[in-house]
């Protein structure tokens, strides 16, 4: 009876914990100034929020086979929510949504430059060579 | 099985978490941060299926929501593929 209320404190608890992260996640949609900040706030705060709300549905309703598959679960949220994140931020990037303007490293841009002055200038060498 | 106030305060968290994501897919400038609230959206929506499954009793919640956060991300991979027009 008492280890029943415990069990049920503690699963309420996880899943509480686990709503208002995702709702911190809502809130920072909104608040946020551009696409980067909004991708790295969902990105985050609600694939840990559904990690904790799939925890919390674990400890309430227990059995072995529901940890095995909560822990499956767990991973491959953890894993893909990056993923997909990380896909949306460089889908964002490569359409031309600009960063807000206080970004001041903006290294991808950078990194483009360089790659495109190293290929050009290979072309010179290898064109100096073939002459 | 879960007590009706922690189902209540559950459910109104992720209503309101929709809802500010609603706002930001009415708003959003671009057609990127619409793909970003939508994710929120589906991410709010594994919550609340885990929620009703656990107050009905359901014994195939765990399923929906392994099969949800396993297959989840197909759905913002799409959209970012759409975003790029199909390129890589």
């Amino acid at each position: 009876m008492n280890a029943d209320i415990l069990v049920t404190v503690f699963g309420s608890a996880l899943l509480i914990l686990g709503a208002a992260v995702i709702t911190s996640a809502a809130v920072g949609l909104v608040k946020l100034p551009d696409l980067y900040t909004r991708t790295s706030a969902v990105g985050t705060a609600a694939g840990l929020g559904v990690a904790l709300i799939i925890t919390g549905v674990v400890v309430l309703d227990f059995s072995v086979l529901n940890l095995i598959k909560g822990l499956i679960a767990i991973v491959a949220q953890l894993l893909t929510s990056s993923i997909g994140s990380f896909a949306l931020a460089r889908a964002g990037y490569l359409t031309g949504s600009r960063p807000v303007s206080t970004t001041v490293p903006d290294e991808l841009a950078e990194s483009a430059a360089h790659n495109t002055l190293g290929r050009s200038g290979e072309d010179t060498v290898h064109k100096g060579q073939a002459d | 099985m879960i007590p009706d106030i922690v189902a209540a305060i559950v459910l109104g968290l992720l209503a309101i978490a929709v809802v500010l994501a609603v706002v930001r897919v009415a708003m959003g400038p671009t057609a990127g941060d619409s793909a970003v609230a939508a994710d929120l959206i589906f991410f709010a929506f594994i919550g609340i299926v885990a929620v009703f499954g656990l107050q009905f009793s359901i014994d195939a919640v765990i399923d929906i929501i392994l099969i949800a956060a396993v297959l989840g991300f197909l759905s913002i991979l799409s959209l970012a593929r759409l975003l790029q027009g199909g390129q890589r």
